[in-house]
């Protein structure tokens, strides 16, 4: 009857995702110019700048990065895995606070986490020793909230009548935590490494701060090119990290069907 | 003699300063249906965690078949258990959900393929093992559920309130497919529910529970027919209840009452003389008639018609008695009543369907 706001409406999506997609459409076009400048739409054709974003220069940072967010991802997801049984299932003197801390800097700015990071290993002598291992304590602290969070929520989600239906059933304590409980929770548990490895991988806050500069991930390595100016090089590179986390993320949602993680949907009946 | 099934003794459970369960003592003899009836927070959900080692007591006995059970963990007591959410592996098919029990005892492979389809068979599920759980009706997973508890020929089942989350038709149809089941099968069952209208059809005993202790346990007769106390007279069904005094001491298992309605003669327990009683009497034993012309030998007061209404197959009549007190009357609409808004009327009742409980 009245289209008017459903118009508006639709506008108003229309211009949401435009916003989304236009700049990474963009970016991806002017990959493709022929010259060194980041001309829109792209002058000439060519495919010398992905072939400059796969020089040493920049598989050394990108190859950096994904082994740091893989090494985050799962000991994000070891160390989260009991802290979540505990934050859900436990009562314990200081839960409050140790779920605070554990969960904090996922509204803590990460540059403030970053700092206070570098503060801390300088005060404490560990100043020399900054790099790789000072590194992956920082990525795995601002990633463990998302895998604490997705097993927590998982954990939550589970009926607890199943895990006292196959003790009835005469699974001791392991067996209901092999059969039942972990294959319940186990796309929990691989969404969280996903968030994580995504947050590991994408993050430049912490990496800043805490990174030797020998060892740095490409988010640094392209920050620091950019003093240099937009190049379309750097167009092609952004590209490639943003493929990276979208294909692992729709292997996960292929095989382990953590799709319910991620997109809200109806979970199982 | 042979031991009871299940045997609770001086059962407690506290959770902080509250007993939950507060001293239960019941016995369940081989094939029976007891029902633990109540309202919700009578006790009755913990009493069956306590059976099903879900909770530990904090005093008293458990015995299955003779046998001390209440410090073992639930996967030592060899129970089958049908939970109100049905608890179904979300993540195995229908078969593998009903072999679980079996896998977990270590049955051959070829032993549980044949349990799991008899199982699926008795439930009337054949062919649907290979099914996810998320792709069966209400009904079908508790199916389901029942043939998981039952396909490791358990000690004796534990139904957890395990209709009240279907419909009412198919509440219906499984409230006697489970009780033809459980006396095809001969298995001791405890069954927990706050629906009177399961415990009474189901049931070969109801335990009547309310805050953590059994009030009546009896057959569903007795329970509906001899309470023993108010809360279990008022919790299954309806009834009228009139402060009484008893005027004579009691003959033959028949008092003499007094009551504000008129004086009455009723079937009584022990009430002796001069005590404080209270008469009871449901409302489909309390009939009508006009001036005159209740039977003799048969409890007449007079009283006033109030609201009347209309249930189709019955008339629910709200009267009113001398005393101003209200009462309720149900007839069956046989065609012939014809009954005014505040005409005079007189309700009776032979002796022997009213009963008198105790109480002030």
């Amino acid at each position: 009857m009245n289209a008017g706001p459903w118009n508006l409406l639709r506008i108003v999506v229309a211009a949401i995702y435009l916003f989304i997609l236009g700049p990474i459409l963009i970016t991806a076009a002017v990959a493709f110019n022929e010259s060194n400048r980041s001309y829109f739409p792209p002058r000439g054709f060519s495919l010398k700048w992905w072939g400059e974003a796969f020089a040493p220069q920049w598989v050394q940072p990108l190859m950096f990065s994904l082994e740091l967010a893989a090494l985050t991802a799962i000991v994000a997801t070891a160390i989260g895995i009991p802290l979540a049984f505990a934050f859900q299932r436990y009562e314990f003197p200081g839960k409050a606070i140790v779920r605070t801390i554990t969960l904090g800097p996922l509204i803590l700015p990460t540059l403030v986490t970053g700092i206070a990071l570098l503060q801390f290993l300088t005060v404490i002598g560990l100043g020399r020793w900054l790099g790789y291992w000072a590194l992956l304590i920082g990525h795995v602290i601002i990633c463990l909230p998302f895998s604490v969070r997705t097993i927590a929520i998982s954990l939550q989600a589970m009926p607890g009548s199943v895990e006292n239906a196959a003790a009835s059933l005469g699974a001791g304590p392991l067996a209901v935590l092999r059969y039942v409980t972990f294959p319940i929770i186990v796309p929990g548990i691989f969404a969280g490494m996903a968030f994580a490895f995504i947050h590991s991988f994408t993050d430049i806050n912490m990496s800043l701060f805490i990174a030797k500069p020998g060892q740095r991930p490409v988010t640094v390595a392209i920050m620091s090119f950019l003093d240099f100016g937009f190049a379309p090089t750097l167009a092609a590179l952004s590209i490639l990290s943003l493929l990276i986390p979208l294909v692992l993320v729709a292997l996960l949602g292929r095989f382990v069907g953590i799709g319910n993680f991620l997109y809200q949907e109806q979970g199982r009946g | 003699m042979a031991d009871p099934a299940l045997r609770l003794q001086a059962l407690v459970k506290r959770f902080g300063a509250h007993a939950a369960v507060d001293g239960i003592d019941l016995a369940v003899a081989p094939g029976e249906f007891v029902t633990l009836l109540g309202p919700s927070g009578c006790g009755k959900t913990t009493t069956l965690n306590l059976i099903a080692g879900f909770l530990m007591p904090d005093a008293g006995f458990i015995a299955l078949n003779g046998k001390l059970v209440q410090d073992l963990p639930p996967f030592k007591r060899d129970l089958g258990m049908v939970f109100q959410d049905y608890a179904l592996f979300p993540h195995m098919s229908v078969a593998d959900n009903v072999a679980f029990g079996l896998k977990m005892r270590g049955v051959s492979r070829e032993e549980t393929s044949t349990r799991v389809a008899e199982a699926l068979s008795l439930v009337k599920l054949d062919g649907f093992g290979a099914r996810r759980p998320n792709q069966l009706s209400g009904g079908q997973r508790q199916r389901v559920a029942l043939a998981r508890a039952l396909v490791i020929r358990p000690a004796m089942l534990l139904l957890d309130e395990p209709l009240s989350n279907l419909d009412l038709k198919l509440r219906e149809e499984m409230r006697s497919e489970i009780s033809s089941l459980q006396r095809r099968l001969g298995i001791a069952t405890v069954f927990v529910t706050h629906d009177q209208g399961e415990a009474l059809t189901m049931s070969d005993r109801i335990a009547v529970m309310s805050d953590g202790k059994i009030e009546q346990i009896g057959t569903p007769a007795e329970i509906y027919e001899r309470p023993s106390t108010r809360f279990v007279a008022s919790f299954i069904g309806s009834i009228n209840i009139v402060p009484a005094k008893v005027a004579e001491v009691p003959v033959n298992g028949y008092a003499r009452l007094e009551t504000p309605a008129g004086p009455a003669i009723a079937q009584v327990g022990g009430a002796a003389s001069g005590r404080s009683v209270m008469l009871t009497i449901r409302p489909e034993r309390l009939k009508l008639a006009g001036a005159g012309g209740a039977p003799s030998g048969a409890v007449a007061w007079s009283a006033r018609v109030g609201r009347v209404v209309y249930t189709g197959a019955r008339l629910e009549v709200q009267l009113r008695l001398a005393d101003g007190s209200e009462a309720m009357a149900e007839a069956t609409n046989d065609g012939r009543i014809n009954l005014a808004e505040g005409q005079g009327i007189v309700a009776w009742f032979r002796p022997e369907d009213a009963w008198v409980i105790a109480g002030a």
